[in-house]
């Protein structure tokens, strides 16, 4: 017994270490070690994915190590999910995370956003020539994917048109909600619209965007909480990456006109004087 | 001097009363857990959504009970159905059952769910699928996919529960003239029953546990909720507490009224009853009570009509035409049971033959090793993924939990409260929860109390052998306590101390009785390395995922392939636990319905 109270003892002091060796400011460790964690998907064509030749590559990829090399460190990449993300953030497994998160108000309680990189709508994705506006989507089923905001932009627009009770299915993942599009199980699907874009690319001539953008969304970097030094870092690294061309570059190539996700660039990323 | 202290109950429990006050006094005041709490997203209207975002927790609270509900139905049904199969003296039947059985048993829930969900509906006609899918088909598909996995335990659990009833008791019965049917409903089934209650009722706990993973197919129910509730304040910490609060009552209730039922059916003299026996005889009067009553109208009304030994002509004659009946009727059904079955394999046969075979040779490297030995160098191992991730974590799993399930279980057994309490709490609340629960609790936790960050693949492995330690150490408990307390007091009485009476008497014979317990344990884990995909990890599921999310059109291809691969793993192990069992059985006889 008076072991077991010793190791208990002992257990709890080295809990306290770890405790105190836990805090610190993000922006000075990465400068001290010269690596920065970065959090990307893996499962989101274009944005990050793993391709045939399992190579970890995307939109979000190419952002993320843009930053590291201007900020002069080397770079880490940790799988993340739309389910670790934010845990990661918040206990400092990863220094930021680049991983299509829309920007809420609610969400900024927790951590911290960069401004936009990235600028998203939702659409709706159906099969060819059965639906034109957003008003015939009354009344059908609609696929959307949990942990994402997409839902309850898909549930306020049905009921504004005048859905009473909408229809709406959540999945895990977006290969789920594309297979239940595909076998029928669900009218239409929808999120942002690269994504969408991304798997209608797949198998061309079957599925089409329907109507306009029904809601905005704004991506933005996610950063672990008051780290001022770090968040001015990343937001001015996105200017300048706009100001001098680079943005544009890694745009193009993953949602330019010569990709199979064509996503015209509309919006510019906010300029401070 | 300090160990006659402590043989003190009062002195146990103030120790046990110390330490919970430390640990609550640093974690509440001394730890930083580098998170700021906030609850009030359980009760308050969350501005940016506009709803009060616990209600969700309650709607997908009423979903879990209701799919718990319904699948355990279709599950005993099923369960009693095959169970009964796997002892029928007519073949096709005898080897439909035992593959019904061990193909749902081995591969895992998550799999087949996937399969009901989105692969079934494509093989059938168009008006059957349009009809499905205006019913709720997320339910309906859970909800089967569910009742049809747990029923193969059910039936294992059955089997094995009729097999144990006496060959005596059986021919006891034959000689009085009982028929086989009268046999199998007044004899066997109500023995076997009241055998069988305690496995089969942690089946419905189970049941109820892995109704978490109906919300890979779009079931908003309580894991679901908690998820969402996370996803759109990114206040993880507060709903998956919520969610396993919920859950861990669930278990209590359930494992409450298991323990009533269990009261219930012993069979005590009525003047030892103890309270608790007492409550349950009064709460399931009203249940019994009017089934009492039939039974009791019916076998006055049946006395009335019994057979005499002098048939006249007629009477006779309606006997053997009845008879004769009788065969004809077991003829046709087995003639139409052989043709569905033919019809069964043919389709299957048919199906796969359709399969782009290309795909699965081109990816069954990918299945099995992901990119192994060109991966990042801050991958772990090498960049290994796939089947061998899975199998390795359940290795890693097995033998780390062995050990633990063995301390803990014999702490579960021992007298002292300080071993006791710590042990029984650690069993309850690990078995209280889903398995993917655990999973989240120690994927977050972990970074926070020590401050270190692992890999998603140390995590997922850390809580499979946690969570396999606590069932584990259930099973040593009833290993132990299946003993005849005369083993211990004679071992004590030689001179041995209680860790030597354990260690060379007790355990060795115990371990002997649940080596296939222990087995088919590690046969779940090896299947619930497949949830580690919800944090990502790297197993066959999750790579599956990845290679269905790239080539998009070859769903049924991959997921069979991943399907058969789980089975062939699952199935070896079963094999080794079925001649465990037959090794270390004291009878070896087989009894046929």
């Amino acid at each position: 017994m008076k072991r077991f109270m010793i190791l208990a003892l002992a257990a709890a002091l080295v809990m306290a270490f770890a405790a105190t060796a836990f805090a610190g400011a993000t922006y000075d460790r990465i400068m001290k070690d010269k690596v920065i964690r970065v959090g990307i998907m893996t499962d989101s064509i274009p944005g990050a994915f793993y391709n045939a030749k399992k190579e970890w590559v995307g939109f979000d990829v190419d952002i993320a190590n843009e930053i590291a090399k201007r900020m002069g460190v080397k770079i880490d990449q940790v799988p993340v999910s739309n389910k670790t993300r934010i845990g990661f953030l918040q206990q400092g497994r990863i220094d930021i995370s680049v991983s299509n998160m829309t920007h809420k108000r609610s969400r900024d309680n927790s951590i911290d956003f960069s401004i936009t990189y990235f600028f998203d709508g939702q659409k709706m994705l159906a099969p060819k020539g059965k639906f034109s506006t957003l008003k015939d989507f009354v009344g059908k089923r609609v696929a959307v994917m949990q942990g994402t905001t997409s839902e309850l932009n898909v549930k306020n627009l049905l009921k504004e048109l005048g859905d009473a009770a909408p229809k709406v299915i959540s999945y895990q993942k977006e290969s789920e909600c594309f297979q239940a599009l595909q076998m029928g199980r669900v009218d239409a699907w929808s999120t942002d619209s690269t994504i969408l874009l991304g798997y209608s690319a797949q198998v061309p001539g079957k599925y089409e965007l329907v109507g306009d953008f029904f809601s905005n969304e704004p991506y933005g970097i996610g950063l672990v909480e008051d780290d001022s030094k770090l968040r001015d870092t990343v937001n001015f690294t996105l200017q300048d990456m706009w100001k001098d061309g680079s943005y544009e570059k890694i745009y193009n190539k993953w949602y330019g006109p010569d990709t199979k996700y064509y996503f015209p660039l509309t919006e510019k990323i906010e300029m401070w004087p | 001097m300090i160990n006659r202290y402590l043989e003190k109950t009062w002195v146990q429990y103030l120790c046990l009363a110390t330490v919970t006050a430390i640990l609550v006094y640093y974690f509440g005041w001394v730890f930083d857990f580098g998170y700021k709490f906030d609850w009030s997203v359980l009760y308050k209207e969350d501005p940016s959504y506009g709803e009060v975002l616990g209600g969700m927790l309650v709607t997908g609270l009423n979903l879990t009970v209701s799919i718990s509900l319904m699948s355990s139905a279709i599950a005993l049904g099923l369960g009693i159905l095959f169970g009964l199969g796997r002892l029928s003296q007519f073949k096709p039947v005898y080897y439909f059952s035992t593959c019904y059985v061990e193909f749902f048993r081995n591969t895992p829930l998550l799999v087949q769910l996937f399969f009901w969900y989105f692969a079934l509906p494509m093989g059938l006609p168009e008006g059957i699928r349009n009809f499905l899918f205006d019913q709720n088909f997320e339910m309906l598909a859970a909800t089967v996919g569910l009742g049809i996995y747990t029923s193969s335990f059910m039936a294992e659990v059955i089997r094995a529960g009729i097999q144990s009833i006496p060959k005596g008791l059986l021919e006891a019965s034959y000689s009085s003239g009982l028929t086989p049917f009268q046999t199998l409903t007044k004899i066997v089934l109500p023995l076997a029953f009241r055998a069988i209650i305690p496995p089969l009722g942690s089946e419905f706990l189970n049941n109820m546990k892995n109704s978490s993973l109906a919300m890979v197919v779009g079931v908003p129910e309580l894991c679901w909720a908690s998820q969402q509730i996370e996803g759109m304040t990114f206040k993880g910490f507060e709903a998956t507490t919520a969610a396993t609060v919920v859950y861990l009552s669930l278990s209590l209730t359930i494992a409450g009224l298991l323990t009533l039922v269990n009261w219930k059916l012993q069979i005590v003299p009525v003047k030892d009853r103890t309270m608790g026996h007492k409550f349950a005889h009064l709460l399931f009067w009203p249940f019994e009570a009017p089934f009492a009553f039939v039974a009791k109208m019916h076998r006055r009304m049946k006395r009335k009509r019994q057979d005499d030994f002098n048939l006249s002509r007629a009477q006779a004659a309606r006997k053997a035409f009845l008879a004769k009946l009788s065969k004809v009727f077991g003829f046709i059904w087995k003639a139409t049971f052989l043709i569905c079955l033919a019809f069964l394999l043919f389709s299957a046969v048919y199906g796969i033959s359709k399969f782009n075979f290309q795909v699965i040779a081109d990816n069954i490297g990918t299945l099995l090793w992901w990119r192994f030995p060109q991966g990042d160098p801050n991958e772990i191992l090498w960049g290994l993924g796939g089947l061998s991730f899975s199998i390795i974590m359940s290795v890693i799993a097995i033998s780390v939990s062995f050990f633990i399930g063995l301390i803990v279980g014999v702490g579960r057994t021992s007298k002292n409260k300080l071993f006791l309490i710590p042990s029984t709490l650690y069993i309850e609340l690990i078995r209280g929860n889903p398995l993917i629960m655990v999973i989240f609790w120690i994927y977050f936790f972990i970074p926070i109390l020590t401050g270190h960050f692992l890999n998603v693949f140390w995590s997922a492995t850390i809580a499979l052998t946690v969570f396999t330690g606590a069932y584990l150490a259930e099973i040593v408990r009833s290993g132990i306590q299946n003993l005849p307390p005369g083993q211990f007091e004679a071992a004590v009485s030689t001179g041995l101390t209680y860790w030597q009476a354990m260690r060379k008497i007790i355990l060795p014979q115990a371990l002997k009785q649940m080596l296939p317990a222990i087995v088919g344990q590690f046969i779940a884990i090896f299947k619930d390395t497949s949830l580690a995909f919800v944090i990502g990890v790297l197993e066959l599921t999750f790579v599956a995922q990845g290679l269905n999310n790239r080539l998009m059109v070859y769903p049924f291809e991959i997921y069979t392939t991943v399907a058969f691969l789980y089975f062939i793993c699952c199935y070896l192990m079963s094999l080794v636990a079925r001649r465990l069992e037959r090794k270390l059985s004291t009878e070896t006889f087989r009894l046929q319905m």
